[in-house]
């Protein structure tokens, strides 16, 4: 392990040379650090990016066919009408690059891409990633894959537009836009893969002298298994996207049966023979181990701002670390509940049901645990801690409509509703975006060196928090009413009609909502420079990264390390203070103490020569 | 918030509604179980002075295992019992003998429907012979296609039978749902799906494409009406008296 570490610093040492130069700092930096805040910096704009099609889906859903105000006749003229209202067209092309978007340009860099990078090195006490080439490399295909997929919005025919679970024919059938997708998500399931094999060695050979795997944070060991699952599984998810591409382009028919009737192109070269199903099951081979991706970071970033700020060990440490690996494989085998009415043998549904079912038990054994930290705590509610406890609840909720549609009949009449759409917001908008805001204010002080904002951070949490509900629990409502997905006018339908007021409401809590995320960004802009300077370890916690300057400089620590315990040894009676740094030796324990006893003695005596 | 699911029409729907309101009623009690002690908890164990500390405890084994083994419990009955109805409506050996078999086959955006004409017998139907004019790639050699009825976007059952749907797709993948009676199934081309549900009550419903297939993914909707058997027959029959008439005529016109 020593050997690794030092190996891990040679090779940093030689690039480190003539690293004054400004794009080797900023640009292709090889420091984790810094490829951390890429990654959090480009998926901001994507989050907005995101965001803002989010809100023209919503406005075209509450007031179907009018003008979208103010800008409405700027836009392009493939993307409205005339008078300026949003096109079927280009309604389809955004809900596919929303959804796109923000699972694999904002969620996954922000957990795995910044939290991943920041996190891992140092928490583990090592001076780097084990691979910061590698790194570099899988920061930079991330920006280079994300302006290959807008880039369909020059092409003819625009974005992709078959959703961002692109069933084919749909998809093989499509625009050009469709093949950057296809292309894009191929080098952004690279970028992944590099990550995944970085983060997995270095948690292996770089832990810091003395840690053993179960001193790890669950940050790091929620990483460490997301890493895994990316490893398993993003491969198939490039497998299936390189048929689909060549389905595209070269007439084969890995998901096309025989004679397509699709008047806009020439299916003569196409023999058919395919399966539409195939691709479903290889998407979701990924895709569902996926969704685990974009939530295992936040309940690790959100165990350990729990267990900080409640000033309480983690309760049942291992059973959480138990949880996590038996989510990652019970994720493997649970796909197919994504398939129930796809035309596929009903007995497979009753399997991926049990199996379903059962991956909904680690879920609740977390929450539990959360629950068991902070019962007898001291909580002190923070920035990072309101939104980790708004995490928890809002998980529950999510997790509560995944058993509605986990039961197969139930399922046949909620599969492709508004409901589904609520589940997934409720997972990864209140579940894995506030872990994290909740991990971005925590380590703010880290990453900048100075502390943000607590009065902004507390407005932009409680404005998101009762506008996120207000925006996605109707959305239950609406699926309970039968209303489909992906439709661009829900008045067509009269059964429809009567929840129009709740489409209207909706709506505007999404604005507010959407608007509210300026405040976030305010406080990072304004406050990362001229934030008040941070001190080493502002929340008294016990990792290891505390133990770094703030900002770390380059190779991390300015001194040795030694791991003597677990991080959750908060308000441990051997320790004076309510928490025990990972580092503290016993004899500096001791030392601890003695000092603390001679300064209480010498209280006494002051008070007793009053 | 029951209320807002569609009226339920269907037999099998009975059964949906059913475990939903189950679901539902567990869900409730487990949010309301799992909130009270966390608001509770949020009021009492703040922190009031600084450096104060809490209680140092790790953890129960006991506790552990009892949250794990009672969810454990409880979602594996859940499973189980769903079964029982997910069987009763999919299970091709539980489904009941049909009163009337119709076709469906979905195109971007719109729903064909095939009945068997007076012979009660389908033509032969082959995927290759799939063409704009010809949705369902009926064997034009085949005599019993000949009186096959077909349609846009309108279909007719009688109500108290049990219709098997045959369920297809020409181009993309579609979603043939039908809220009211709790059916939803996937249009897959290159492939025929049986779906088999039962109406209680006449009246006019409607049908939606539940799966993305294009932009004009909205406008697939199309009309289902219950009748009396003796209505539909009368139906029917009108349908096949404009089909002769319209051959009639179409012939008559190839003759000049
Ligand atoms: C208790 C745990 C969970 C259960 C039982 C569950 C169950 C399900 C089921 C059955 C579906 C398919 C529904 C349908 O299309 O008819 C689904 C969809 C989905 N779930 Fe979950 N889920 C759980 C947790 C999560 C988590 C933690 C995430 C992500 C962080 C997640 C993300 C999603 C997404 C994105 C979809 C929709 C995919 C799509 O069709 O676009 N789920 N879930
Ligand atoms: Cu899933
Ligand atoms: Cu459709």
């Amino acid at each position: 392990m020593e050997a690794a570490l030092h190996t891990g610093h040679d090779g940093h040492a030689a690039g480190h040379g003539h690293s004054n130069s400004f794009i080797r700092t900023y640009v292709f930096s090889t420091d984790h650090k810094m490829i951390a805040k890429q990654f959090m910096v480009t998926a901001f704009i994507f989050l907005f990016i995101g965001g803002a099609f989010a809100l023209f889906i919503r406005w075209q859903l509450a007031y179907p066919g009018e003008p979208i105000p103010v800008i409405g006749t700027m836009l392009p003229s493939t993307w409205v009408n005339d008078a300026g209202a949003v096109t079927a067209e280009w309604y389809t092309q955004l809900l596919t690059m929303h959804g796109t978007i923000m699972i694999f340009a904002v969620i996954i860099p922000l957990l795995v891409g910044t939290f991943g990078n920041f996190a891992i090195p140092l928490m583990i006490g090592a001076d780097d990633m084990a691979f910061p080439f590698l790194n570099m490399v899988s920061y930079w295909l991330f920006p280079i894959a994300g302006l290959i997929m807008m880039a369909g919005f020059f092409m003819e025919g625009g974005m992709a537009a078959s959703g961002w679970t692109a069933y084919p024919p749909l998809s093989a059938i499509a625009s050009p836009g469709q093949t950057l997708w296809i292309v894009s998500l191929f080098l952004i399931g690279f970028s992944s893969i590099l990550g995944g094999v970085n983060y997995i060695t270095t948690v292996l050979n770089m832990r810091a002298p003395g840690m053993k795997m179960f001193d790890l944070p669950m940050t790091v060991w929620a990483v460490f298994i997301t890493a895994i699952i990316i490893v398993i599984g993003t491969p198939v998810l490039a497998s299936a996207l390189a048929m689909l591409f060549m389905d595209n382009f070269l007439h084969t028919s890995f998901f096309q049966p025989e004679n397509l009737i699709v008047p806009t192109r020439d299916m003569s070269r196409t023999a058919g023979g395919g399966q539409p199903l195939l691709w479903q099951h290889l998407f979701w081979f990924y895709s569902h181990p996926a969704v685990y991706i974009m939530i295992l970071p936040g309940m690790g970033v959100v165990s350990d701002v729990i267990s900080t700020f409640a000033r309480k060990p983690l309760y049942g440490y291992r059973a959480m670390v138990f949880a996590i690996v038996a989510i990652a494989f019970l994720g493997i085998v649970v796909w197919g509940h994504h398939m129930f009415q796809s035309g596929m043998n009903p007995l497979l549904g009753t399997t991926f049901m049990v199996s379903t079912m059962v991956i909904a038990v680690p879920s609740a054994i977390k929450t539990f645990n959360w629950l068991g930290t902070m019962w007898r705590g001291k909580m002190e509610f923070t920035a990072p801690m309101l939104n980790a406890v708004a995490f928890v609840s809002m998980f529950v909720i999510g997790g509560l409509s995944g058993i509605f549609m986990a039961s197969t009949p139930v399922d046949v009449f909620i599969h492709d509703t508004y409901f589904i759409v609520g589940h997934i917001h409720y997972v990864l908008f209140g579940g894995s975006l506030f872990a994290v805001f909740a991990g971005l204010y925590y380590w703010f002080p880290k990453m900048s060196g100075r502390m943000y904002s607590e009065r902004l951070a507390k407005w932009h949490f409680w404005i998101t928090f009762v506008t996120f509900n207000g925006t996605f629990f109707p959305m239950h409502i609406l699926g309970m009413g039968g209303m489909m997905r992906r439709i661009y006018d829900p008045t067509v339908y009269d059964f429809l009609k009567p929840f129009q007021p709740m489409n209207e409401f909706i709506t505007i809590n999404a604005m507010i909502l959407g608007f509210a995320q300026l405040l976030l960004i305010a406080n990072f802009a304004w406050y990362w420079f001229g934030g008040r300077k941070a001190k080493r370890n502002p929340w008294r916690a016990n990792t290891l990264e505390w133990q770094a300057p703030s900002p770390p400089p380059h190779g991390n620590f300015d001194r040795p390390l030694h791991v003597y315990r677990g991080p959750y040894e908060y308000s441990a009676p051997e320790s004076v203070q309510d928490y025990l740094p990972q580092t503290t030796s016993p004899e500096d324990l001791v030392e601890q103490r003695r000092h603390h006893e001679m300064r209480l003695s010498q209280v006494q005596q002051a008070e007793h020569l009053d | 918030m029951l209320d807002w699911l569609p009226e339920n029409v269907s037999v099998f729907g009975e059964g949906v509604d059913h475990l939903f309101r189950l679901i539902y009623y567990i869900s409730i009690a487990i949010f309301l179980l799992v909130n009270t002690i966390y608001i509770l908890f949020i009021i009492r164990y703040r922190r009031k002075r600084k450096g104060e500390k809490a209680y140092h405890y790790h953890g129960n084994n006991l506790l552990e295992f009892s949250w794990t083994a009672l969810p454990f419990a409880l979602f594996l009955f859940l499973a189980f019992y769903s079964d029982g109805i997910w069987e009763d409506i999919k299970y091709s050996e539980k489904k009941p003998n049909p009163d009337l078999v119709v076709e469906v086959m979905g195109q971007a955006y719109l729903w064909h429907f095939r009945y068997p004409g007076s012979d009660g017998i389908f033509g032969r139907r082959e995927r290759r012979f799939i063409s704009p004019t010809n949705p369902f790639g009926v064997d034009p050699e085949d005599p019993n296609g000949r009186d096959d009825l077909t349609g846009i976007n309108t279909m007719h059952i009688p109500v108290n039978k049990t219709i098997l749907v045959r369920l297809s797709s020409m181009d993309v993948i579609h979603s043939f749902f039908l809220p009211n009676m709790r059916v939803k199934q996937d249009a897959v081309p290159g492939q025929w799906v049986d779906v088999w549900f039962n109406s209680v009550k006449t009246g006019e419903y409607e049908i939606a494409c539940a799966e993305l297939c294009g932009s004009g993914h909205y406008l697939m909707r199309a009309v289902l009406t219950v009748q009396p058997q003796r209505e539909f027959d009368t139906w029917i029959d009108e349908q096949y008296t404009n089909k002769r008439v319209s051959l009639a005529s179409a012939q008559a016109t190839t003759n000049e």
